[in-house]
């Protein structure tokens, strides 16, 4: 080997920390601060309310799909960050969003550092079944632990929450914590998930070759769940706070296909997918005025219809139209860009 | 790498036997890779060699015997424990992260055994020959087998490991291409200072590199020395290749 022939290794690729996708999601969901400022509709104040709630808990299956990971424990997570504050507000009186906000994203997170130890070994369809037992064993819990959780009434009569001693009260103070608590979560995840881009990436792909070069896949699968159940959490806060009781309906074990389904149909590669997806989809049970026993099944079909046809979701397929139209991709969330990044979304959609 | 830092990790397998329930897989082998130096294992599909290097690598335990890599016992620890320590694997398929470029799978393997970009700067020879520099943007699972298999091995060597354990290496690739094994090989023990256990059906490959080799047959290491010698003891003929003038088929595997 000659030295004066030798190509010369390319320059370092560099990635921004956040992609386009993160950004526009932040921009995105730190905008509905602005809606209480137009809009005094309590219809359009309570359905953007829902809607966050909705999007920032399906951030905890998007976090657990960057390991490939399908996890049906959110509504566990939400309870309890839920309960958590419910508690510490009515029988400790404290109300600082601050404080009940650090006490909803840790009491989850802690709870899910053993619970992660046990089950963050399975795999696949063992992984689903879990997590999908875990809720019914949470919501179990909730009933049976009455002297705690209230049972079957819940907890009623939660005070309003308070930042820096001002209280928010009413419609348009609840959506503004609910914004809070969102971009709160939104960024979190955005950082959590883009600075460990690389280690996800490898434990997603092919976890064996991950480990054999010297990553301990345990440590980031670990630090996924309880950072998942800790965004879970701060849903769940949001949700107590919108309805000023903690009840165990809230955080029925077959509201974790909901969340699935805003994170699949949004299009799981990126953090925009879920926000779009919960936003589409929480519109859609509005305006077809779906009864809570019928979504499941037709989020189901919706499931299925995805994964079949168009496996991106909406942001994929979007952004699979706007490369053809402009010629040029948009960052996929592997932070791979050009030619790489367009073959590897090619190959997924089956095309040459 | 230092005189002393090498004198650290020899590889040395002490009476190792693994049994899955009532199937014997190896029984009794003991055998050390030098610091440095090159140990050829050779025996018929089936053998356990593959098995070693999980036994190594950590991914399975032992039945009996120890594993030690300079004074460190690595039997029973977990994988990504040995690759930090230095003992890192190949494997027989194409082992890369699909859907990324060559460039993010040699940045991950930096990443994840704490390298920096220089080791690349040191591997940059070895990449432009395998043709990986100038595939360097491309997604690496739409290439061709053949270099999706060298960026497999690049990786492993990115992590800068004292001691490589190759399985099959030269598997699937067309013959024009096993000479990157060879180039491979001397590059990992001259330039890096590796020691390499090299599991490997092509003989040819094992007689041009390997000063000495083991031959496993049954779970047994039924014989040990330098390769042409031990290819024409008789009972490696009977036992691996079953008669001489098959060898040649057994290449082209």
């Amino acid at each position: 080997m000659s030295s004066h022939d030798l190509k010369p290794l390319p320059a370092e690729t560099r990635s921004s920390l956040l992609s386009g996708h993160d950004w526009i999601a932040l921009v995105f969901v730190a905008m509905t601060f602005l809606i209480p400022v137009f809009s005094t509709n309590p219809q359009v104040l309570s359905q953007t309310n829902l809607i966050l709630i909705a999007a920032t808990a399906a951030l905890g299956v998007y976090i657990m799909q960057r390991l490939d990971l399908m996890s049906f424990a959110v509504p566990s997570f939400m309870a309890i960050g839920g309960y958590t504050v419910a508690l510490i507000s009515m029988k400790l009186h404290v109300t600082d969003v601050l404080i009940l906000a650090a006490a909803a994203f840790l009491m989850p997170a802690l709870c899910a550092i053993p619970l992660g130890s046990l089950i963050l070994r399975l795999k696949g369809v063992y992984f689903v079944l879990v997590t999908f037992v875990l809720t019914e064993i949470v919501q179990l819990l909730l009933f049976e632990a009455g002297p705690i959780t209230g049972g079957a009434n819940g907890l009623v009569g939660m005070p309003a929450v308070k930042l820096f001693g001002f209280e928010l009260w009413d419609n348009p103070h609840v959506l503004l914590t609910t914004c809070g608590l969102a971009v709160l979560s939104f960024a979190i995840t955005s950082l959590f998930t883009r600075t460990f881009r690389h280690e996800f990436a490898a434990i997603e792909t092919n976890d064996v070759l991950a480990e054999s070069l010297g990553l301990a896949a345990w440590k980031y699968k670990a630090m996924a769940f309880s950072i998942a159940a800790g965004v879970s959490g701060l849903a769940g806060f949001a949700l107590v706070n919108m309805l000023m009781t903690a009840h165990p309906s809230s955080f029925a074990p077959m509201s974790s296909v909901n969340y699935i389904t805003y994170t699949i149909v949004g299009g799981k590669a990126s953090i925009l997918g879920t926000l779009i997806g919960a936003l589409l989809l929480v519109s859609a049970t509005d305006y077809f005025a779906l009864s809570g026993e019928m979504s499941p099944g037709l989020f189901g079909l919706l499931i299925i219809i995805v994964t079949l046809v168009a496996r991106g979701g909406v942001v994929g397929v979007v952004s699979g139209l706007l490369y053809r139209l402009v010629g040029k991709t948009t960052p996929l969330n592997t932070g791979e860009t050009g030619h790489a990044a367009q073959e590897h979304a090619n190959q997924k959609e089956g095309r040459p | 790498m230092t005189r002393q830092a090498l004198s650290t990790s020899a590889l040395h397998a002490d009476r190792i036997a693994k049994s899955f329930g009532g199937l014997k897989v190896f029984n009794d082998v003991s055998f050390t890779v030098p610091a440095g130096g090159l140990l050829g294992v050779i025996g018929p599909n089936g053998a356990g060699k593959t098995t070693m290097i999980n036994i190594f690598t950590g991914r399975l335990s032992l039945t009996s015997g120890q594993v030690m890599l300079g004074e460190t016992r690595i039997d029973g620890r977990s994988t990504f424990e040995n690759a930090l320590m230095g003992l890192v694997r190949s494997f027989q398929q194409t082992a890369i992260f699909n859907g990324h470029s060559v460039e993010t799978n040699l940045i991950s393997a930096l990443r994840f055994s704490k390298r920096d970009r220089s080791v690349l700067e040191r591997l940059a020879p070895l990449l432009d020959q395998f043709g990986l520099i100038e595939n360097w943007h491309r997604n690496a699972d739409v290439m061709p087998y053949g270099l999706q298999k060298m960026l497999g091995l690049a990786m492993a060597l990115a992590t800068q490991p004292k001691m490589l354990l190759l399985d099959e290496p030269a598997a699937g690739l067309e013959k024009s291409e096993r000479v990157n094994i060879d180039a491979y090989v001397k590059f990992a023990q001259e330039e890096f200072g590796c020691g390499v256990l090299l599991v490997e059906h092509d003989m040819e490959i094992i007689k041009r590199l390997c000063p000495s080799v083991i031959v496993l047959d049954g779970g047994r290491l039924i014989a040990e020395g330098p390769p042409t010698e031990v290819l024409s003891r008789p009972h490696v003929i009977n036992a691996y290749l079953g008669g001489s003038d098959e060898e040649d088929s057994d290449v082209t595997h």
